[in-house]
């Protein structure tokens, strides 16, 4: 295991009934470092990325075998509270889902829940740096009792990143959060990734492979449910080792 | 790995600047052939001729230059794609130099068509300009199958211009001791010699950019050099 390891996966097989989603995976994630994870629709990369936060425990069909640790605990252990982990590994979705309330119940909520604020005094300081961490607090700030839903999708998806990081989480998961967006509003979520990359782990699932080379530091290519090749982000985009991550970055059959 | 691209308005892109990296090639290796040709027949017609053709060795490079600019603009090349990009831009920059310099050869001899023959000196001329557009030749075949092992074998094989070069160097410091009226004449061959030394060095570069391209590596080791001034000492 890499010293610099936040999560460590090892043997990770993943099953939706009878269908063999994920085979076999050992990654690990380092800390303080944006991990991309690219592949064609189906390969199993958001599989994946939901085993380390357990949100494929939501899912009835699915089973989850071998081993992932974080800080060399295993998150499936029977000890852990699913609900305490994802305050620790966040999560943002593709498509930017903003609760129904205003912009600052949107990230207050999970300090609220989790009880990491002991009075008002110290919620609004919560909502203001998180708001500030994704850079969304000086768009915001003289409206903070509207609707979330009424920010433009770009803002919105801002807010829900500034909603995964009020719980302080240590690992931060993306899957495709930018898809939704246009290229200015993109480029703000990726100059955001890389500054959110000095305080946690990122990791981002993308179909971009463009974004992957942009933002992450680290690639993992994923096909057919196994993870073909993992490794430093410049390799895999000028000499990957293995052909299938040829094929696949530069546009030829994957 | 699959060969075509999905898109394959990008495949067409690709093939279209090796196709001309390819007549670049055609032409730098005619270029320094009529040159050494010019050179030893006094041929000043033909020499006029490739420095005229030396335009169009210059225009084939802007263009793929230029193409190569718009590849990686709108299509993002990545992996063995962005390695034949970066190859297909040095190569023609090696080439350009390589058709300069069979320019410079011509215009020499021009000079040199005044002057009186120095001994056979221009056949040792001719038959290096022979040697070398061997080697550049192999390297691009070398490129066009993306043979690692052959490019391997042209780094080697450079050395064998280093020791042509080494004794026209020899042959012509003697015509000078034995004649100073010889000198102006030698030292314009003696500048052919090193520029067409020079060309075999592009070609090597063009095998070390071969080894890039397959490996995804430059090739790490010092080639071997022929000694340049070994046995000279005594001379001077």
């Amino acid at each position: 295991m890499d010293e610099r390891a936040k999560m460590s996966a090892r043997r990770v097989q993943v099953y939706y009934g009878t269908n063999h989603a994920l085979k076999n995976v050992d990654v690990d994630i380092l800390d303080k470092t944006v991990t991309a994870f690219i592949g064609p629709s189906g390969c199993g990369k958001s599989t994946f990325l939901r085993c380390l936060n357990r949100m494929n425990d939501t899912v009835a069909s699915a089973r989850v075998e071998g081993l992932i640790e974080m800080d060399g605990r295993n998150i499936y252990d029977s000890r852990v509270d699913p609900v305490q982990l994802r305050a620790k590994v966040g999560m943002v979705f593709q498509k930017p889902n903003p609760f129904p309330k205003s912009i600052y119940d949107n990230v207050a909520y999970g300090p609220k829940i989790h009880g990491l604020t002991r009075n008002k005094a110290e919620l609004d300081e919560v909502v203001e740096s998180s708001l500030r961490k994704a850079a969304l607090w000086n768009e915001v700030k003289d409206r903070l009792a509207a609707p979330g839903t009424g920010l433009s999708g770009g803002q919105q998806q801002r807010l829900c990143i500034a909603r995964a990081v009020a719980t302080s989480p240590e690992v931060l998961l993306m899957d495709e959060p930018c898809s939704a967006l246009d290229p200015i509003a993109t480029a703000q979520v990726e100059e955001l990734i890389d500054e959110l990359r000095s305080q946690f782990s990122v990791v981002i699932v993308t179909h971009s492979m463009q974004q992957a080379a942009r933002v992450s530091q680290r690639t993992a290519f994923f096909h057919l449910g196994s993870l073909v090749e993992y490794g430093e982000t410049g390799t895999i985009f000028t000499a990957p080792n293995d052909p299938r991550t040829e094929s696949y970055i530069t546009g030829r059959i994957g | 790995m699959e060969n075509t691209h999905i898109l394959s308005a990008f495949d067409r892109d690709l093939e279209a600047v090796q196709t001309h990296v390819m007549r670049m090639g055609g032409l730098v290796e005619a270029a320094l052939l009529d040159a050494a040709d010019a050179l030893d027949n006094r041929d000043e017609e033909l020499a006029q001729q490739v420095r005229a053709g030396d335009k169009a060795i210059d225009a084939l490079e802007q263009e793929i230059q230029t193409e190569c600019a718009r590849l990686i603009a709108l299509r993002s090349p990545a992996a063995g794609d962005l390695r034949t990009v970066l190859t297909v831009m040095r190569i023609a920059a090696a080439l350009e130099r390589a058709g300069d310099y069979a320019k410079n050869l011509a215009k020499r001899t021009a000079v040199l068509s005044q002057m009186s023959p120095l001994g056979a000196s221009t056949g040792s001329v001719k038959r290096m300009a022979r040697a070398v557009v061997m080697l550049l030749k192999d390297a691009l075949d070398a490129y066009i199958a993306r043979d690692a092992a052959v490019a391997e074998d042209i780094r080697n094989r450079d050395q064998d211009i280093d020791q042509m070069y080494n004794a026209l160097f020899r042959e012509l410091l003697t015509h000078m001791m034995e004649d100073p009226s010889n000198i102006t004449a030698a030292m314009h061959l003696h500048f052919i010699a090193k520029n067409i030394e020079r060309v075999g060095d592009h070609a090597t570069s063009i095998a070390e950019q071969v080894i890039y391209l397959v490996t995804g590596a430059m090739p790490g080791e010092e080639r071997p050099k022929a000694e340049f001034m070994q046995g000279m000492e005594t001379q001077n």
